[in-house]
């Protein structure tokens, strides 16, 4: 993943169907500021505000120390993480999963949230006395600049449930840089929402707070099941939503033209957002080319993937690859999907 | 010195137990504050010489909690 395309991804919620995974690990964020950061942040702040006679100018330069501080500490440990995921490569089975666990974990903390049930709060992680203790005492005895850049950069030792769910995506990415990318993204897109909720804070009233909380949450939910939808896709399972959908509706389907030497030909175009034609059709017990045609395209619908045939091809932004598939038995599905599971399309065989 | 346990049924995250914790540090004659989000308890061990327990009761209100005392 482009880190350009990363930074933007945590700039915005995720409108493009790309970004949706980046988009549930922002929103996820919201979660993680309000419920940890946000209350570290508010302890010196209000000291010091009340040192200085509540004089709101002088509160902005702490939080921004402190922001630039937890990126350039999240950062780095993107890079660790990508890195590790480097090292034990995960194909897309391991993928997905590891988009499982996101996605209980994501939807275990928006039952948390919305407080469903006590066992809900397991899914949240406390972090150790010791820790939490020393933060505080070295907030407390410490002025000036250094704290809030100290904390900031501590923070990445006690990372809420929903960030931990975020390490595991860099992990995922397998490369150090992709890994850092999306840790930055992730961290600086979160932070203008936490700039704004850290600066008014105090004016922020508990009833605001508590509705803004349970927005965060349904919207944690919702992308948890986006995330294991992402790995249903990237199984190849025929029980997705969007596989599911794709039966059910009667799209267009595509037949297989046959070249002269016997081979059967089909041709998907591979879009920013999608595959087309989404699903095709062939006869069984012949072999079939796939020609996967690109045009400037750009996103993650390049990273080619048919899960159960373990195909897995990063195609050329533009250009034609072609994949010979073996004979498949008659009433036979054969799933595609990008390798984050946000597109895919089938191939039936009659 | 004394200890209570108390039911803090409004502690919505972990954050929450931090927030109860400093109060240790800002109330004299308090030495030590154990709270849990997982339990929904709060464990104060305080020298009743210094400091009250509705001071303490005061604190945690301030914070936006209410406690409810569940055994001595």
């Amino acid at each position: 993943m482009n880190v350009v395309i990363a930074f933007v991804t945590g700039l915005t919620t995720g409108g493009l169907s790309c970004l949706a995974v980046q988009g549930g690990l922002l929103a996820s964020s919201l979660a993680a500021q309000l419920e940890q950061d946000v209350q570290q942040q508010r302890q010196p702040r209000t000291r010091r505000a009340a040192a200085a006679g509540a004089s709101k100018p002088g509160m902005a330069a702490p939080i921004l120390l402190f922001l630039a501080a937890k990126l350039a500490a999240y950062t780095l440990l993107g890079f660790l993480l990508g890195l590790a995921g480097s090292v034990v490569q995960l194909d897309s089975t391991g993928r997905a999963v590891l988009q499982f666990a996101i996605g209980i974990f994501m939807i275990g903390n928006a039952l948390r949230m919305l407080n469903v049930h006590p066992v809900f709060r397991y899914f949240a992680f406390e972090p150790p006395k010791m820790l939490t203790r020393y933060l505080r005492r070295k907030a407390k005895r410490d002025t000036g600049w250094m704290t809030p850049l100290v904390l900031g950069a501590l923070t990445v030792l006690i990372p809420c449930g929903v960030t931990q769910s975020m390490m595991a995506l860099a992990v995922a990415t397998g490369d150090p840089f992709s890994g850092a990318a999306v840790l930055f993204a992730f961290t600086l897109g979160a932070s203008p929402v936490f700039f704004a909720v850290a600066y008014f804070a105090t004016r922020l009233g508990s009833r605001l707070e508590r509705s803004f909380n349970r927005l965060v949450a349904v919207t944690v939910l919702v992308l948890g099941f986006v995330a294991i939808e992402t790995g249903l896709n990237l199984m190849g399972s025929p029980y997705s939503i969007s596989a599911l959908t794709r039966s059910l509706t009667s799209a267009p389907a595509v037949t297989a033209e046959a070249a002269p030497d016997g081979v059967q030909v089909l041709s998907i175009d591979v879009k920013n957002y999608g595959y087309m034609p989404e699903v095709l059709v062939a006869a069984a017990g012949s072999p079939v080319r796939l020609e996967l045609n690109t045009w400037n395209t750009r996103s993650c619908s390049r990273a080619f993937t048919i899960p159960a045939l373990k195909v897995e091809k990063l195609l050329p932004a533009t250009g034609t690859v072609v994949i010979e598939i073996p004979p498949q038995p008659a009433g036979s599905v054969l799933q595609f999907s990008c390798s984050m599971g946000m597109y895919g399309g089938v191939i039936r065989f009659n | 010195m004394t200890r209570k346990i108390f039911q803090v049924a409004d502690m919505n995250c972990p954050a929450c137990a931090m927030r109860l914790e400093a109060i240790e540090d800002e109330l004299p004659g308090i030495h030590r504050i154990d709270a849990s989000y997982h339990r929904q308890e709060m464990v104060v061990e305080f020298d009743e010489a210094q400091v009250s327990l509705a001071q303490i009761l005061q604190a945690v209100e301030q914070k936006g909690y209410h406690l409810l005392e569940k055994e001595t």
